[in-house]
C-alpha cells in the first residue's frame, strides 16, 4: 500500500503544479514509511519540504498554503502525534469555508499512519478516528488496499475540502496488488462491498480487513455466507449501502480496532437502529478494541480484535 | 536608533577532543575518583547500548533508540543532578537514567513492549520516557512549579533534542519557567539530526541556546562530548535554580553516532565522512585519555571494567528475557485508580480471548 | 538501502560461517523471519531479519567466513519504527463493488428473498409462539409486523386497538344498503349497557340456579317488588356473602353491611338501573316511595349519576313482561342478581295429610308460583351460598304475609 500512496502522490504532483508535500522527514528520507519516496528528487525541495519538528506548524502552515492557492498534502508522522495539530484542524481547517461563507477554503489532505500491530514504540499505534469523524467540515478516509489507497488519495487531493487520510500501518506492506498508475480516482462518500453474502453483514475498515476476511473464510466452512463492507469514507458515512445489505441479510456485525466507547461502530449501530430496525433479526454486534489505553506491543495482539472474536460475534447473531 | 537589549551566548569546554585540558578545572574535578565514576558509567551505558541494538537485530527487542555518542552529555547531567531532583527525559538518555537508578532491565522491558519498564523501582518521581516531542518540557515546568509552591528544595530537569526545539511546547515551557522563575533546567542535546532533518533545517537561529533570550532566561552552550564541562555547566544551572534565580537553557553539542533508531538507516541522508569525523571526537576517547594522563587509569583497569560491564549487562538481559508476558489484566489494572464497573466485562472478555504467546 | 552487519551472536564471537541463506535478492521479508543460518564456534545459529523490507543483495555466500560486524545482507528497509508484516508473496485479489450511492450494479442474490420486516418485539414473540412471520397479514400499510398482528394471528385476544381489522359485523353495517335501515350509533344508556355487559362477560364467572316460590297462600295480593325486597333482606341475613363487592385483581371482597339494591327499569330509551339505598333500614312505605321516584326519574331520563352506581345487589323483575326463568348477568363489582319471572298458575303436587298407612293420597292442584333465577359470580360465591340464599328468599316469599 505504501508504494501505491507514493504513486498517487507522483501522479498528482506531475499533473497539478499546486500540489505540495510537507511533513517531517518527507524529503530526502522519503518519509519514515517511504510513502513519499523519490518525490523530492522529482519535484524539488520547495514542493516537497521537510518542516521543522512541530505538528502545529505543519497543520497551521497547511491552512495558510491552502487558502492561498496551493494544495498541501501534509504528513503527520504518526496518529499519536496528531494532537498538537488538532487546534488547526478543528478550529480552522474544518470551518474555513463555513465561516467565510465560501470565500476562503482549505483543500488540504492530512495523511497519517493509523492503528497498531507492528511492534512499534509507545504512542505509535493509535486509532482515534472517532475524534476526527465527530468534526463537521472534514472528511475522514481509511483505505484498506493498495488499489483503494491510490484511488482514494487522488480523490482526497482533488477534493476542495479538508480530508484526513488515515493509513493503516499494518497494511502498508501486507498486500501485493497490481495498481494501475492511471490517475483514476475512486469515489468518496461510498462504501465498498468486498464480498457479497446472504447471511450476515460485516462492516469494517482499515487493517481489520485482514482479520475479517480470515474470519469470513472460516465462516464459509460453517455455511455462513458473510457480506463484507469496507466503509472507506468513515465520515460522511454511506449508511445507504450498509442498510441495503442489512435488509438483505438481517444481521450486522461491526468490527473496528479503535476502542468501543463512542467508536464509529456506535454511530453505525444507531443509524441502522433508526432506519433499518425492522430488518434486523438479531441485535447488532460490535467487535472492537477495549476501552483501555492501547498497550505496548507485548499485549497489542490481545487488544486488537482477533479472528475468533469476529467469528463468535457472528455466531451470536444466530443464537436463539 | 539605540540598542535596548543585547545578548551573548557563551560556550564551555574543559577537555579538548584528545583529552587535553583546555579550560579551568571545576572544583569537583579535584576528587578524581568522581571522574572515574563518571567514566565507568559512560562505559557501562555504551556496552549496554551496543547490546540493546544487538538484541533488536536478533529479534529480541523492539525498535530501540541508540544513545551512541551521547554518553558524556547524559552521564555528566546525571552526575550534576541530586537524587531528589526530578528528570523529564525524552527517550534516549539512558546514561542519565542508569546513573539515577533506572535499571537496564527496566529499559529493556519498555523497549520490549512492556509498560512495567516505566515503573521505575528507584527514581520513583522521575518522569517516564516521553515520545510526543517536547511535551516533557512543560511537565518539568509544572513539577518545578509544584516544588516552588510546596517549598521543596528540588529542581526539575528536562531534556530536549535539537528537533524538539521547533515545537511550540518547548517555547511555552521556557516562557513559563522564565516568567515564574521556576527551579527548572532545560538541556538541549543538539546531536545534529532529527531523524533525517539536520539542525540547519530546523531554525535560522545561530545557536539553539539563544532561544533562551526570547524567554528572558540565561542560555549557555557546552561541548556535549566533554563530561567535565557538562557536569559543571548543568551543575551551576541547577545551583542557580535551587537558589531561586530561575531556569537556565543549556545546549550540549554532540553527535548522533547511531541511526535515529534501529529501524532507521541514516546512510540514506548523511555522509559516511561526516559520521567518521564525529567518531574521531567521540566522548569516551577524551575522558579515557584524561584519566590515563592523570595516572589513574590503564589497560588492565580498562579490561576489567569491560568485563564488569559485560557481566552486568548480561545479567540485565537475562532478567529481561526471563520476564513473563504480562497478562491481559495489565491493560485494565492501571487505567484508573479503581476500574469502573462497566469495564469489568471487557476485562473478562480480554481474559477469555487472551493469547498465550506474545506477538502474533 | 541499508546494510545489515553480522551481529555479535553471543560471548564476543569474532566470526561465523554462512551455512545457508533462507532469502534471496528481491524477496520481501518481514522482521524475525529466518534469514540465514550461520555456524559459530559453538553452534548453528539462526539470524532473523532485523526489519521488514526488500532484500537487495546478499553480501556473503554459503561457506564464507564472515567476521562479526562485517556486511551480511543489503535491504531496502523503509521503516523507521516497528516491524511490519511481510508483503505476501500472493497477489491480494479482490472483486469489489462500489456502494449504493454510485449505483451498484447487480441484484441481491436470489436466495435472499425479501424477508419479513417486523418490530423486534414482534419477531421475538412470533418465535416464542412458533408463528411464521411470513404468514402473518399485517394490519397497517407499512408492511411491518406488529405485536398485535402476531397476537391476532395466534388467536390471543388483545385489547381492542385502533389498528384492529373490521369485524364481520362492522363490515355488514358498513356495507348496508339505506333500504336495510339507517345506522344508529349507540349512545347514552344503550352504549352504557353495551359496555357494562361486555365487562360482565369479560370478567364474571357466571352461574345460575333456578327455583320457584309457591305464593298460593298469600293472604293479600301483595306488591311483588316489596315482597321480593323483603325476601332478599331475609336471605342476606341468612347468607350475607351475596351482598358483596369482589375485586379480582387483589383477590379480595367486602361483605357490605347494608344493601344498596339496583333495580332494573325498562324504559323506551333503554335499560336504566337505579339504586335504592339501605333498603334493610327502610319501611315498606319508604321503599314504595323510593321505587316510584326512581321509576319516574328513569322514564324522564333524569336519574342522577350517583343513583346509578355503588349497588351491592341487583333485582330484575322481568316477570312483569314475560319469561319464566332467565340467566341474569352479574355486573361487577356486585356478585349476585336475582331475577323474578312471570307469576303463573302451575300444576303442583300437594302431598296428602298424614303419614304411614293412613295417609291421604297426593293431589295435583293449581297454585300461583313465582319463578326465580339467582345468578352469582362463582369466583367468590359458592353454590352452597347461592342455594342457601335462594332457599331463604323462597322461604320468605312463601309466607302468607
Amino acid at each position: 500500500m505504501v508504494e501505491a500512496i507514493a504513486l498517487a502522490h507522483g501522479w498528482e504532483m506531475q499533473h497539478d503544479p499546486d500540489v505540495v508535500v510537507i511533513g517531517q522527514d518527507v524529503g530526502a528520507n522519503g518519509g519514515v514509511f517511504r510513502a513519499t519516496a523519490g518525490l523530492q528528487e522529482r519535484f524539488g525541495s520547495e514542493r516537497v519540504q521537510d518542516t521543522p519538528l512541530a505538528e502545529a506548524t505543519i497543520a497551521g502552515m497547511a491552512v495558510g498554503m491552502a487558502t492561498h492557492g496551493l494544495k498541501p498534502v501534509a504528513e503527520i508522522q504518526f496518529m499519536g502525534f496528531l494532537y498538537p495539530a488538532l487546534d488547526q484542524i478543528v478550529n480552522h481547517m474544518s470551518r474555513m469555508r463555513n465561516r467565510t461563507r465560501g470565500r476562503l477554503s482549505c483543500p488540504v489532505v492530512v495523511r497519517t499512519p493509523h492503528g497498531g500491530g507492528i511492534h512499534a514504540p509507545e504512542h505509535h499505534s493509535e486509532s482515534t478516528e472517532t475524534m476526527l469523524c465527530h468534526i463537521p467540515g472534514i472528511r475522514v478516509l481509511c483505505p484498506s488496499s493498495p488499489v483503494r489507497a491510490y484511488g482514494l488519495l487522488l480523490a482526497a487531493i482533488r477534493d476542495p475540502d479538508p480530508v484526513m487520510f488515515l493509513e493503516p500501518v499494518r497494511l502498508y506492506r501486507a498486500m501485493r496488488q497490481e495498481v494501475s498508475d492511471d490517475g483514476r480516482a475512486l469515489p468518496l462518500d461510498v462504501c465498498f462491498i468486498l464480498r457479497e453474502g446472504s447471511d450476515v453483514t460485516i462492516v469494517t475498515w482499515g487493517a481489520m480487513i485482514l482479520e475479517t476476511l480470515r474470519a469470513v473464510a472460516l465462516l464459509e466452512e460453517r455455511h455462513i455466507s458473510a457480506e463484507v463492507i469496507d466503509v472507506a469514507t468513515l465520515s460522511p458515512i454511506d449508511i445507504g449501502t450498509i442498510l441495503e445489505s442489512v435488509a438483505k441479510t438481517g444481521r450486522l456485525v461491526i468490527v473496528h480496532e479503535a476502542a468501543r466507547n463512542v467508536g464509529l461502530g456506535a454511530e453505525i449501530a444507531a443509524q441502522v437502529a433508526e432506519h433499518g430496525l425492522y430488518d434486523l433479526q438479531a441485535p447488532i454486534q460490535r467487535v472492537t478494541g477495549f476501552d483501555t489505553v492501547m498497550p505496548l506491543f507485548k499485549l497489542e495482539h490481545d487488544y486488537i480484535p482477533g479472528v475468533q472474536r469476529i467469528i463468535d460475534a457472528v455466531e451470536l447473531t444466530f443464537a436463539d | 536608533m539605540k540598542t535596548v537589549a543585547e545578548f551573548s551566548i557563551r560556550y564551555r569546554q574543559i577537555m579538548g577532543p584528545d583529552g587535553s585540558v583546555v579550560g579551568p578545572l571545576p572544583k569537583f574535578a579535584e576528587d578524581v575518583s568522581c571522574i572515574v565514576d563518571m567514566y565507568r558509567a559512560m562505559t557501562l551505558v555504551r556496552v549496554f547500548d551496543t547490546k540493546a541494538v544487538n538484541l533488536q537485530r536478533t529479534g529480541l527487542l523492539g525498535t530501540y533508540p541508540s544513545c551512541l555518542g551521547h554518553e558524556a552529555a547524559h552521564v555528566g547531567i546525571g552526575a550534576a543532578m541530586r537524587p531528589e531532583d526530578v528528570l523529564a527525559p525524552v527517550y534516549r538518555e539512558f546514561g542519565t537514567q542508569l546513573w539515577r537508578g533506572v535499571s537496564m532491565t527496566e529499559i529493556l522491558a519498555y523497549w520490549g513492549g512492556d509498560e512495567r519498564g516505566n515503573d521505575f523501582a528507584v527514581p520513583r518521581q522521575d518522569f517516564a520516557w516521553c515520545v510526543p516531542i517536547a511535551t516533557q518540557t512543560l511537565h518539568a515546568a509544572g513539577a518545578a512549579m509544584a516544588f516552588k509552591i510546596r517549598k521543596e528544595p528540588r529542581c526539575a530537569l528536562a531534556y530536549i533534542g535539537d528537533g524538539g526545539t521547533s515545537e511550540g511546547a518547548f517555547y511555552e515551557a521556557l516562557n513559563l519557567a522564565g516568567s515564574r522563575a521556576l527551579p527548572a533546567v532545560f538541556v538541549i542535546v543538539n546531536n545534529g539530526w532529527a531523524i533525517s532533518v539536520p539542525v540547519a533545517a530546523q531554525t535560522a537561529a545561530q545557536t539553539l541556546a539563544q532561544k533562551a533570550i526570547a524567554a528572558g532566561i540565561p542560555g549557555v552552550q557546552v561541548d556535549g562530548n566533554d563530561v567535565l564541562a557538562v557536569r559543571e555547566v548543568v551543575g551551576d544551572a541547577l545551583d542557580a535554580a535551587r537558589r531561586g534565580e530561575g531556569p537556565t537553557l543549556v545546549e550540549a553539542l554532540t553527535y548522533r553516532l547511531s541511526d535515529h533508531t534501529t529501524a532507521d538507516d541514516a546512510s540514506r541522508y548523511r555522509s559516511a565522512r561526516e559520521v567518521d569525523a564525529a567518531w574521531a571526537i567521540e566522548p569516551l576517547i577524551r575522558i579515557r585519555r584524561f584519566l590515563i594522563d592523570a595516572g589513574v587509569w590503564d589497560a588492565a583497569k580498562e579490561a576489567l571494567l569491560l568485563e564488569e560491564c559485560a557481566a552486568k549487562v548480561e545479567a540485565a538481559v537475562t532478567g529481561y528475557l526471563a520476564a513473563a508476558k504480562p497478562s491481559t489484566d495489565a491493560m485494565f489494572d492501571h487505567l484508573f485508580a479503581e476500574l469502573p464497573e462497566h469495564l469489568h466485562e471487557q476485562r473478562l472478555t480480554a481474559r477469555r480471548y487472551g493469547s498465550k504467546h506474545s506477538g502474533h | 538501502m541499508s546494510t545489515f552487519r553480522l551481529p555479535d551472536l553471543g560471548e564476543g564471537l569474532a566470526e561465523a560461517e554462512i551455512v545457508e541463506w533462507h532469502v534471496k535478492a528481491g524477496d520481501h521479508v518481514h522482521v524475525d523471519q529466518p534469514m540465514v543460518s550461520v555456524e559459530t564456534a559453538k553452534a548453528v545459529v539462526e539470524v532473523p531479519a532485523p526489519f521488514s523490507g526488500i532484500v537487495t543483495a546478499l553480501r556473503a555466500a554459503p561457506g564464507d567466513i564472515v567476521p562479526t560486524g562485517a556486511p551480511l545482507i543489503d535491504f531496502d528497509s523503509g521503516t523507521v519504527v516497528g516491524s511490519m508484516p511481510a508483503t505476501s508473496e500472493q497477489e491480494f485479489v479482490e472483486s469489489v463493488t462500489v456502494g449504493r450511492s454510485r449505483g451498484r450494479s447487480g441484484q441481491p442474490r436470489g436466495g435472499a428473498e425479501s424477508r419479513s420486516r417486523a418490530l423486534p418485539a414482534a419477531r421475538a414473540l412470533a418465535k416464542r409462539l412458533g408463528v411464521d412471520l411470513a404468514a402473518i397479514q399485517t394490519a397497517g400499510d407499512s408492511g411491518v409486523v406488529t405485536l398485535d398482528d402476531v397476537l391476532r394471528h395466534a388467536n390471543i385476544s388483545a385489547p381492542p386497538s385502533p389498528a384492529a381489522p373490521p369485524s364481520a359485523a362492522a363490515r355488514a353495517i358498513a356495507a348496508a344498503d339505506p333500504a336495510d335501515g339507517t345506522v344508529e350509533p349507540l349512545r347514552g344508556v344503550r352504549r352504557a349497557m353495551a359496555q357494562s355487559m361486555s365487562m360482565s362477560r369479560d370478567q364474571v364467572a357466571g352461574s345460575t340456579v333456578c327455583d320457584d316460590a309457591d305464593i298460593h297462600h298469600w293472604t293479600v295480593r301483595a306488591d311483588y317488588m316489596l315482597r321480593l325486597m323483603r325476601a332478599m333482606i331475609c336471605a342476606w341475613r341468612a347468607e350475607p356473602a351475596l351482598n358483596a363487592w369482589y375485586d379480582s385483581a387483589s383477590h379480595s371482597r367486602i361483605l357490605v353491611a347494608h344493601i344498596d339494591l339496583a333495580i332494573a327499569v325498562d324504559t323506551p330509551g333503554g335499560l336504566i338501573v337505579p339504586v335504592l339505598r339501605n333498603i334493610e333500614k327502610k319501611s315498606p312505605g319508604e321503599l314504595r316511595e323510593d321505587i316510584a321516584r326512581q321509576k319516574e326519574a328513569a322514564h324522564r331520563r333524569s336519574t342522577q349519576p350517583e343513583d346509578l352506581r355503588d349497588f351491592t345487589l341487583m333485582l330484575s323483575n322481568f316477570g312483569t313482561l314475560a319469561g319464566r326463568y332467565g340467566i341474569p348477568l352479574v355486573v361487577p363489582p356486585a356478585v349476585a342478581i336475582l331475577g323474578a319471572g312471570k307469576v303463573r298458575e302451575d300444576a303442583v303436587v300437594v302431598p296428602g295429610a298424614g303419614t304411614g298407612a293412613g295417609a291421604a293420597a297426593a293431589t295435583v292442584q293449581a297454585h300461583r308460583r313465582m319463578p326465580l333465577s339467582l345468578s352469582f359470580d362463582h369466583r367468590c360465591i359458592t353454590g352452597g351460598e347461592a342455594c342457601r340464599f335462594l332457599a331463604a328468599v323462597i322461604a320468605d316469599l312463601e309466607k302468607p304475609d
